[in-house]
């Protein structure tokens, strides 16, 4: 019996010697002419869009997200009671020794 | 400096047909056929060879634009070629049932004589390639896609690990991870194989 080294170099020599033998195989010459097909049909290529194209695009697809964030904080700032929020902090600022902290919470 | 007028003579052809000169591409699809084909042809069963490379190729034409010219075409379009055979045994593995036979016991009868120390050089030379071709084909069905990519550029064809991490796009670390288990499976699977018939013999 083969040491465990020298059988994996042996069947490792088998099987490379398998494997290159795929080379041989015989492939048909059709397929060309399909690729040239193929190609055809794609046409021309787009060249790479540079720095500017590409910042351009950038824009153009942030651009429907940034609206909606737009009419979001517009509503949200519409529907918020700004004026009793102003109206707490004037009364804190002018009368702070008549409020103390329970009557601020409102307890 | 063949290889150096090749290469501007290559980067000239793409330029052409980046500029929109799509016949120029059936240069390279000439020149560099035989050579996708070798590859190809050594990881993909033979039905697939020709469709795979018509993708190869389309997919070279569709990434033109991309090409650089940091190495050479050949070795960009060998890159192509080995990541498609890939794609093609990922999609190929997850479409397929496990196999769960054992090799016939010809087959392992064949494995035994070839890795035993009886075994004289002759036999090596003169037995039929198609049983190993066939033991090959067995055992690297029971490997994954990747597995089986990393164990045929390393251990059949000799790549270096970053020759492999290049064409696969993968790192160093992780081609070198992956050699040494597939390596091991492939080994275990074969002889599990042999040991099962000699179990089979003293019964």
């Amino acid at each position: 019996m083969n040491s465990p080294k020298t059988e994996h170099e042996v069947l490792q020599t088998i099987l490379r010697k398998a494997y290159r033998e795929k080379e041989n195989v015989e492939v048909g010459d059709q397929w060309q002419q399909e690729v040239m097909r193929r190609v055809r049909n794609l046409g021309a290529l787009q060249p790479t869009p540079g720095f500017p194209e590409m910042l351009e695009q950038l824009v153009w697809r942030l651009a429907p997200v940034t609206c909606l964030l737009i009419f979001g904080l517009t509503v949200l700032f519409a529907v918020s009671d700004f004026t009793s929020g102003y109206e707490v902090f004037q009364l804190f600022m002018n009368g702070t020794e008549e409020l103390t902290f329970a009557q601020f919470v409102g307890l | 400096m063949d290889n150096d007028s090749s290469t501007s003579g290559d980067a000239e052809i793409v330029g052409q047909v980046v500029a929109g000169d799509v016949h120029a591409f059936e240069h390279l699809l000439r020149k560099y056929q035989n050579h996708v084909l070798i590859l190809l042809k050594k990881h993909l069963p033979y039905d697939q060879i020709e469709e795979t490379a018509q993708d190869v190729f389309i997919r070279a034409y569709q990434s033109l634009p991309t090409f650089r010219g940091e190495s050479s075409f050949k070795q960009w379009l060998s890159t192509i070629a080995v990541r498609t055979c890939y794609d093609f045994w990922r999609k190929h593995y997850k479409s397929r049932e496990l196999p769960m036979s054992s090799l016939t016991e010809k087959h392992q009868v064949w494995l035994e004589e070839a890795i035993s120390a009886q075994a004289s050089q002759s036999f090596h030379e003169q037995s039929l390639q198609k049983e190993a071709r066939e033991i090959l084909d067995w055992a690297l069905d029971r490997l994954s896609a990747a597995d089986r990519m990393v164990l045929e550029l390393v251990y059949l064809e000799g790549y270096s690990l970053r020759e492999t991490a290049d064409l696969l796009g993968w790192s160093i670390a992780n081609v070198k991870v992956r050699s040494f288990r597939s390596r091991k499976k492939l080994h275990k699977l074969l002889t599990h194989e042999i040991s099962g018939l000699d179990r089979g013999s003293t019964t």
